[in-house]
This record gives structure tokens, C-alpha cells and sequence, in this order.
């Protein structure tokens, strides 16, 4: 695939995703190119999925000021993409007398920010917020609009939003060579040569080699992986809110959070690794993870684990987000993004889109757009809750500890952006993303997957 | 019979609920309803096409979808109506069910019993805690790939690693090659297979080396796994291969008993029953391995018959519901027992029968006794016997029959 474009975004992760989208916004020619074959498959696949409100990012710094704003716009926005989002809040609790200093002076500091809701409680209000964690904890500072939200729904919304509203998505096109030409670049992909007014780098942990592509060299990545615990929803009923430990200036820690879908979450570890595909749980982060459980929330020990993963949070050599225009050189870099591209994207889209349109190519806002929604996944909202109890296919269960129906795999294999494997499947859908971990369903739902995917292609 | 007319609804459709319903049948019971989510009945076995399946209940060599084909046959379609492609979403207290299916949508169904006959699991390798990479392809329960096998879904593999010595361990030896699979290496964390020694023996004749006392310690593959890496008694070694099959450790489907009143054994994470299959909530009664795993499918189907027979008898108001009644103390060395309490009989017309125990210990003892002692005075003891973890210990039902209602405890002692 070739083509003239006005805008090449590189990278669809959530960012890539909620650029492509905000841009689809305006009379532009864009086009979202991925390195593999489905979105979100990168550092989007691996977060804590709890929707910051910038109160836990530093100060005055671009990063606080667009995670505010996604913060906003995404509690605005959300519902009417079927994206669920639970304002849950957090605890940042102390466990001594030392950390209830540090959490007073945390809070005073929070609120001089901006964040006027955030409060300092008492060891009664914690336990009235969370009964069932370990006793000792003396103050916490509450933020009641941190929220959790679907992390895999979320970039594929966003990009379903784009291509409805014109935008152009090639994936399997990793980059491999970027020429400068008078009117922008080329892009140079296994798929065919993407020619483009502007080049937007969104590229996650690949976005320093992107950036070597096209001739700059501003920063180094520093990865650092973080790996997490799903417990099974049988202990969700021991955790209703976002517990955090008080946070150090390099950590923000291991927190423990109820998911959208229903499982208690624990992590993320922190650790610098040097190769940014190292995807792996290691024993010594299980055991950092389960010394943390042991410490704040015992019972949950008593539930099973559902599943491991780790994430790799594309850091650079400075603490904070690499967003430089280039307009001479018509090329974008959207880099270092973190840990908080899932709770800033919507905030990073409208500052690069005003970027774009303000100081690059200019572009008029499109009158209007189709509105796009997806399904919601979240714990309790299945098909035959939500008007489809009289579809058969929407009543028979495929994937059975998530209760994921036929109709629902169904309709994510007739999407525009349908899954062309099995694990992007899951992510669109839950499949075999519970407790048996497809024990049950998944020669089933690989069956099924086969079927539907070969009936696409004919 | 429209589900929701349904008298009792028997929750499953494996080798337990199958002889529920049958047994229930017999019984005079004409409002059957075994409801099932997968797309056919007969559970697990029907995935498993080596012989040894329902030996204890049938008395004949037969593979799983055999026994499952021989229990199909003997349910009389009159009293019971079986509904695959059915999924409960929960039961309450009541008793009360909650389905959905492609055929009646969503319902609510209230019988006058409930049986959960939902059975067993393996635990993946995620709740394994294993560590490494985690590649989308490559990665499989011993469940899994049967049912690839069974329902010809390409498994894309050629070498792979079994974890885990128990008995499936080995049938999946002959699984995998059907599947084309070659499997290049077995993996025990104990010092031990923990199946029969014939089992291991088959397997080195088969050419596959067991590496006991030995943990898989990392996993490698981008989107496919590329090795395994293993530590044991001789340090880390490294195995390449494509596919890495975690079997056994198997864990009761119990998915259903949060906000059910069924109270859940800690032992087992199955329900606690008492020798009529009665769980604490009024109506409900629990069948075959969801009890605990695991027991093979023979004796679950003869758990399902004898629950079957006690739900016909609580029907007909011949078994009231029984109090908790006397839990069974099990003292050091034992793992768990099934039924974990016993009642006082309260059957007056012999139409109850109480389920047959299993009893595991925690560890291998050369020589051990068990006995049976209620308010510090021994009301049994069993012969010396060895005790192999891995293998249900015996002990007839007929002596908690010989219980008062005192403090009960069972004792395994070393001799």
C-alpha cells in the first residue's frame, strides 16, 4: 500500500491512536501506519489502567498539564465511545508517622496545583474507603476522581473513530527508511512507500530508532518494565478504591486497584532493563509483588491469580514527556511518554493536533463526524443486560469466566479493524482473558477465529 | 419441559451430573433439567480418547466419550431434558438459577433443588507464578490441547515440554503425538512422578526424559515460544522447543459458589458437603470433582448417582435438610476429606446413600494407619497401608455411620 498523505502518524498505540483520531477531525489526508500486525500491541498493552488525574504527575511540567486535560476529556468523552470509566478514587496511604508527613505536604502541594478535591483522611476514613487492608495505616491523601478504565478498548476506539472518520490505518509497516523530500517524506515500508506532508513519531519504545530515521538524535531510551498481578474477581470485593503507597521521587510504587472488568490489581514493579523487548515476569518481581500483597491486603492471598504480564514504559534519559515540533523539518516527535499515555492521550492528541494545524500545515476542522462507539467490557455489562437478551448469538456464551458471547466475537471480526490474531482478539473481546486462561473455550474460540477470519479474507 | 418448570436443575453435563440425572430419573423425578455451556455433553471426558474412563461406575474398559455415550444412553428423555450451549450465571440462595442461552435468552429458573456438578480445572501457567516471556502462541493447559485435538484445531507446534507428572501428564504423551507433537522433555517438581511407576516407565520407553525436583524458570519466544529454561538438582538447562503444555494441578470450577450461601471448603476451594452431598445452603446439593480435585470420572459418576438418589429422597420429604452436623477434624499429615461433615442420619425409609470418601494425605508415608477417634475414644482404625500422595486413600463410608455427633477427628499415624 502507497499514497499521498498530509499527516504520517507512526505508531498506534493510545497515542498514535488518539492523534489519528483528534486529526480526523480536520480536513487532512492521515494516515496511521503500525510496526506490527494489530494496535496497541506495544507499551499500550501493559499498564495499570487507572486514569490519572495529573495529581500524581510533577507539577507544572507539559506531562501534568496534558494528563489534566485527558483526565477531562476523557471523563467527557469516554461515554459516548461505550468506554467505561469508574471514578473509584485513590488512597495514598501512610503507614507511619514519617509518611504522614510527607502525604500532608503532598496534599498541600496537590491542591496549590490545582487539584482542589484532593484531601488528607484519617485512619476512619480509610478503613471506612477500604476495610480490608492491613491495620497501621495513620493518614491518606484521597483523590475522589482517579478512576479506572478499559485499557485495551480505549486505542482501539480511538482508531475506529479515525477510520470511520477518514483516516487511512496500515498495519505490519514497520518503518525502515525515511527520505526527506521537498514537500515532507517518504516512508519506506514492507507494505509500500508512504509519502507525507508531516511525519507525527509516536513511536513508544521504538521511537528514538524512529527518530534516527529521519536524521535526529535528542534523546536516548530508558526503559524501565513493570510488572503486574491480576487477581481473580472472586476477591473483588475486598478492594473498592486505588490504594498507593506514599510515593518516592523516581517511584510512584505498587499499587492495588479493583480493574474495570472486575480483578484485583497489583503492580507495577520498576526496573531499568536494557533491552526494550525484554517482555518478561521475572520470580524476583513476582515475589516484590506478592511481599506487597502480604503487606497491605493479606486476604487477597487467599484468591488465585488469573494473570501475570509486565509493561514497558517507553522513559527517556530526562523524567518527562519529548514533545518537539519540528516545522522547518516537518516532523513531530511525540516521545517519552511514560507511564501515562493511556490516562494523557486524549490531552497529548489536542495539544499535537494544535501543533499540527497551528504551526505546520494549517487544516480546517471538518464540520462534522460520525460518532463511533465500542462495546463495553466492563464487569456486570453483557449483551443480554444491555437489549440484545432476544439475539441468540449475543446469549451463548463463547468464553465462559468472562462471558464473552458468539455475537460479541462476531461483531469484532466484522469491524473495519478486525483482529488478525488470536490475541488481538482477546483484546478486543476478553476471550480467554480470564481465570482459565482458555482451558475451557479456547480451542472453541480458536476454531471459531479460524473460521471467521477465513470467511473475511474470501 | 420448559426450563423454568424444571423441578431440580443439575448444573454440568460431565460424568457427575450425567448419573445425577439418571439416578434422579429412577428415582420418579420427572422434571430433569441438566443444563451444560459447552456445545455437547459430557464434560472433560468426552476429550480423552484413551481407555480407563468410568471404571469404578461401569465395571467396563471403556475411553472418555465412551462413558460418555454409555451415560447419554441410560438418561430417560422423558424425566430429563439436557440443554448444551447453556451457560448459569449464578444460583442464590432459594434455590435460584440464572441462565442464558442462544435458544431462551436470559431466564431465571426457581426448582426445589439444585445440583453443581461443574467439575474441574488445571490451573494455567499464569496462576503457576511461572516466570518468562508470555508468546501468544505455544502456551497450553493439558485441557486445551485436548480439545484441540478432539475438535481438529491445528495445535502448530512440533517439540514440546509437558509440566507436571500426574497422571494426564502422561495421557497427554499419547495426545500430543497424535497431535503431531514430539515432546522432548517432562517436567516434576517433585522428587517423583506422581502417577503410577508404569507411567514413568512408558514415558522413558517412549524416549522422553522426566527431570524431577525441577522448575521451569523462564520462558522465551516473541510470538511463539522458542525454549524453556529449567532449574533443578544439576543447576539450569535450557530446552528449546515450540510448545509448553502445563498439566494437572487442577482446581474445582467453582466459579458459581460466591453469593450462592454455599460454603467453601478450604482444603478443597470446593464446596463443603456432607455425606449426602448437602452443601450449607438449604436445596443445593454438590457432585464430582467440583468436590475437590481430583478423583477420576468413575467415581464422580458414582457420586452423582448417590446424590441423585438423596436429592429424589429430599424431594419427596424422606431426607429433611440437614443441620452442619459434625465437621471431621483432620489432624497432621492429611490433605483433605470429602465429605467434610457428617450428619446424624435422619433417613428413616434407607433412600439415601451417603457418597463414597475421598481422602488424601499431604505427603508419602511408607507405612501409616488411619484411625477414627471421636471424643478421645477410637471408633475405627484402618490397616497399615503405605500412603502415596497423589493416590486417594481408602476408607469405607459405612464407619462415619459409627459417629454420635461427638468431636470427630481422623488420624494418620506413621508406624
Amino acid at each position: 500500500m502507497s499514497g499521498r498523505y498530509d499527516v504520517a502518524i507512526v505508531g498506534a498505540g493510545v497515542v498514535g491512536c488518539a492523534i489519528a483520531r483528534e486529526l480526523s477531525r480536520y480536513e487532512l489526508r492521515t494516515i496511521l501506519i503500525e510496526a506490527r500486525s494489530d494496535l496497541g500491541d506495544g507499551v499500550s498493552k501493559g499498564n495499570s489502567a487507572v486514569l490519572s488525574t495529573g495529581a500524581d504527575t510533577p507539577f507544572g511540567s507539559l506531562e501534568c498539564k496534558l494528563v489534566s486535560r485527558g483526565h477531562q476529556r476523557y471523563v467527557a468523552e469516554a461515554p459516548a465511545m461505550g468506554l467505561p470509566i469508574k471514578a473509584i478514587g485513590s488512597l495514598t496511604v501512610a503507614w507511619n508517622n514519617d509518611e504522614r508527613r510527607i502525604v500532608e505536604q503532598l496534599q498541600a502541594e496537590t491542591v496549590a496545583a490545582g487539584f482542589h478535591d484532593v484531601v488528607v483522611v484519617g485512619a476512619d476514613e480509610i478503613y471506612r474507603r477500604a476495610p480490608h487492608i492491613a491495620p497501621g495505616a495513620v493518614a491518606a491523601m484521597w483523590d475522589p476522581e482517579e478512576g479506572i478504565v478499559d485499557p485495551f478498548s480505549t486505542p482501539y476506539a480511538y482508531a475506529l473513530d479515525a477510520v470511520t472518520n477518514g483516516v487511512t490505518f496500515q498495519d505490519r509497516s514497520p518503518v525502515e527508511k525515511a527520505e526527506r523530500n521537498g514537500a515532507g517524506w517518504h516512508l519506506h515500508t514492507p507494505r509500500g512507500v508512504v509519502e507525507a506532508g508531516i511525519v507525527i513519531n509516536c513511536g513508544g519504545l521504538g521511537a528514538a530508532k524512529i527518530e534516527a530515521l529521519g536524521g535526529f538524535s535528542d534523546f536516548v531510551m530508558k526503559p524501565r518494565r513493570g510488572q503486574f498481578l491480576v487477581f481473580d474477581k472472586s476477591a473483588r470485593t475486598l478492594l473498592d478504591v486505588v490504594l498507593k503507597p506514599v510515593p518516592t521521587p523516581l517511584y510512584r510504587g505498587i499499587l492495588m486497584t479493583p480493574t474495570i472488568f472486575g480483578n484485583i490489581l497489583v503492580g507495577p514493579t520498576s526496573e531499568e532493563i536494557d533491552d526494550p523487548d525484554d517482555w518478561r515476569v521475572t520470580q524476583s518481581g513476582i515475589d516484590a509483588l506478592l511481599a506487597a500483597v502480604r503487606r497491605l491486603l493479606p486476604q487477597l492471598l487467599d484468591h488465585e491469580i488469573t494473570a501475570t504480564y509486565c509493561g514497558i514504559r517507553p522513559g527517556t534519559e530526562r523524567p518527562e514527556y519529548r514533545i518537539i515540533p519540528r516545522p522547518d523539518e516537518r516532523w513531530l516527535t511525540v516521545g517519552g511518554i511514560r507511564s501515562t499515555g493511556l490516562s494523557g492521550s486524549l490531552g497529548i492528541a489536542e495539544h499535537v493536533a494544535g501543533l499540527v494545524v497551528g504551526e505546520m500545515i494549517g487544516g480546517r476542522r471538518k464540520p462534522s463526524h460520525t460518532v463511533v462507539s465500542v462495546p463495553s467490557l466492563a464487569a456486570g455489562e453483557r449483551p443480554w443486560l444491555n437489549g440484545k437478551a432476544a439475539d441468540p448469538e449475543h446469549c451463548e456464551i463463547m468464553c465462559h469466566c468472562e462471558g464473552i458471547t458468539l455475537g460479541e466475537i462476531r461483531e469484532a471480526m466484522a469491524s473495519p479493524l478486525a483482529p488478525r490474531s488470536l490475541k488481538a482478539l482477546k483484546r478486543r473481546t476478553r476471550v480467554m482473558f480470564g481465570r482459565c486462561q482458555g482451558f475451557f473455550c479456547g480451542a472453541r474460540v480458536q476454531a471459531l477465529f479460524e473460521r471467521l477470519s477465513a470467511e473475511r479474507s474470501t | 419441559m420448559m426450563p423454568r418448570d424444571a423441578e431440580v436443575v443439575v448444573v454440568g453435563a460431565g460424568p457427575a451430573g450425567l448419573t445425577t440425572a439418571a439416578a434422579l430419573a429412577e428415582r420418579g423425578v420427572e422434571r430433569v433439567l441438566v443444563v451444560d455451556r459447552d456445545d455437547e455433553a459430557g464434560g472433560l471426558p468426552r476429550f480423552c480418547s484413551h481407555l480407563g474412563f468410568g471404571w469404578e461406575y461401569t465395571h467396563r474398559l471403556e475411553t472418555g466419550p465412551g462413558l460418555v455415550r454409555r451415560l447419554l444412553r441410560r438418561l430417560d428423555s422423558n424425566a430429563v431434558t439436557l440443554l448444551t450451549r447453556t451457560s448459569v450465571l449464578s444460583v442464590k440462595p432459594g434455590p435460584k438459577v440464572e441462565l442464558v442461552s442462544g435458544r431462551h435468552g436470559h431466564m431465571h429458573v426457581e426448582p426445589r433443588a439444585v445440583v453443581l456438578a461443574t467439575g474441574i480445572r488445571e490451573r494455567p501457567r499464569s496462576a503457576r507464578l511461572v516466570p518468562g516471556k508470555r508468546p501468544a502462541q505455544g502456551i497450553l493447559t493439558t485441557g486445551q490441547l485436548q480439545q484441540m485435538v478432539a475438535r481438529g484445531v491445528p495445535v502448530g507446534g512440533r517439540r514440546a515440554v509437558v509440566v507436571g507428572t500426574e497422571h494426564v501428564a502422561f495421557s497427554i504423551l499419547l495426545t500430543a503425538r497424535h497431535a503431531g507433537l514430539d515432546v522432548v522433555a517432562m517436567v516434576g517438581a517433585e522428587d517423583r512422578i506422581m502417577s503410577y511407576a508404569v507411567a514413568g516407565l512408558v514415558a522413558r520407553t517412549m524416549g522422553v526424559p522426566i527431570h524431577l525436583s525441577s522448575t521451569v524458570d523462564d520462558i522465551q519466544g516473541a510470538d511463539r515460544v522458542e525454549s524453556v529454561a529449567l532449574r533443578g538438582p544439576s543447576g539450569q538447562r535450557s530446552i528449546a522447543c515450540d510448545t509448553v503444555i502445563f498439566s494437572g494441578d487442577f482446581i474445582p470450577d467453582a466459579a458459581l459458589m460466591p453469593g450462592s450461601g454455599i460454603a467453601v471448603a478450604a482444603a478443597t476451594s470446593g464446596p463443603s458437603v456432607d455425606q449426602y452431598g448437602c452443601t450449607s445452603a438449604p436445596g443445593i446439593f454438590a457432585a464430582g470433582n467440583v468436590l475437590r480435585a481430583v478423583e477420576s470420572s468413575g467415581l464422580a459418576a458414582i457420586e452423582g448417582a448417590r446424590v441423585g438418589t438423596n436429592v429424589a429422597a429430599y424431594l419427596e420429604g424422606l431426607l429433611a435438610w440437614p443441620d452442619v452436623g459434625t465437621c471431621i477434624r483432620l489432624t497432621e499429615g492429611l490433605a483433605y476429606i470429602v465429605p467434610q461433615r457428617w450428619v446424624p442420619t435422619n433417613d428413616s425409609g434407607y433412600a439415601t446413600r451417603s457418597l463414597p470418601i475421598s481422602l488424601r494425605a499431604l505427603a508419602d508415608v511408607p507405612r501409616a494407619r488411619l484411625r477414627l477417634i471421636e471424643n478421645g475414644k477410637e471408633v475405627w482404625a484402618g490397616r497399615e497401608m503405605k500412603v502415596l500422595r497423589h493416590r486417594r486413600l481408602a476408607l469405607p463410608a459405612a464407619i462415619l455411620d459409627r459417629l454420635r455427633g461427638g468431636d470427630a477427628a481422623l488420624h494418620l499415624d506413621p508406624v
